[in-house]
């Protein structure tokens, strides 16, 4: 499988997440 | 770069096949305005939305893979179940029940399975099963206590 393919933009997730009728996974992290 | 649970084979597939996958980063000295719209004040903070966006539950903090993999598809269910898909939301519960018994998600899931079940079928019988499920499998658990009004419903 590799790596997850991430999305970066709220807005451009939902288009996507609409066209494709699936739910969205929103990871918040912090790099510290 | 795909650390802790990322990194495993089963949590890749799933967020893949069932999930658009979503990273934003946090700075907690200049917070963002994803960060404010969804009053994130820690991290990881973890979000189910539906395709709207529509935030439907989280979790905070790093978790097993089974642990992590159960929370996910909680999340899933509850998205039908606040959308009153219940036949679809008892799917995803069930997957929890019997996939991940073990983990912290796994009473919570049986709680909202008979909800649903009660709320698709008007049984009072699906909420006594929650109550005599829980108290069989996990008589410690909050949500155990949660099911107590219902031990007066005839089985």
């Amino acid at each position: 499988m590799g790596e997850i393919k991430w999305e970066r933009d709220f807005s451009k997730t939902i288009e996507k997440a609409k066209e494709m009728g699936k739910p969205i996974y929103h990871d918040f992290w912090f790099d510290g | 770069m795909n650390a802790g649970p990322y990194s495993d084979e089963k949590v890749q597939k799933f967020i893949e096949e069932e999930f658009i996958p979503l990273k934003s980063q946090c700075f907690f000295d200049k917070r963002t305005d994803l960060m404010k719209e969804f009053d994130i004040t820690w991290t990881p903070t973890l979000l189910i939305h539906d395709s709207n966006g529509k935030e439907h539950y989280r979790f905070v903090g790093f978790v097993p893979v089974d642990d992590f993999l159960a929370h996910l598809k909680f999340g899933k269910g509850m998205i039908f179940f606040n959308h009153y898909r219940y036949a679809e939301a008892i799917d995803q519960f069930n997957a929890v029940i019997e996939q991940h018994p073990d983990t912290g998600v796994a009473p919570q899931a049986i709680y909202y399975h008979g909800v649903a079940g009660y709320l698709k079928t008007h049984d009072g019988k699906e909420l006594r099963r929650v109550y005599d499920t829980l108290t069989l499998k996990y008589p410690q658990s909050e949500w155990t206590r949660r099911s107590q009004p219902y031990a007066q419903i005839t089985p």
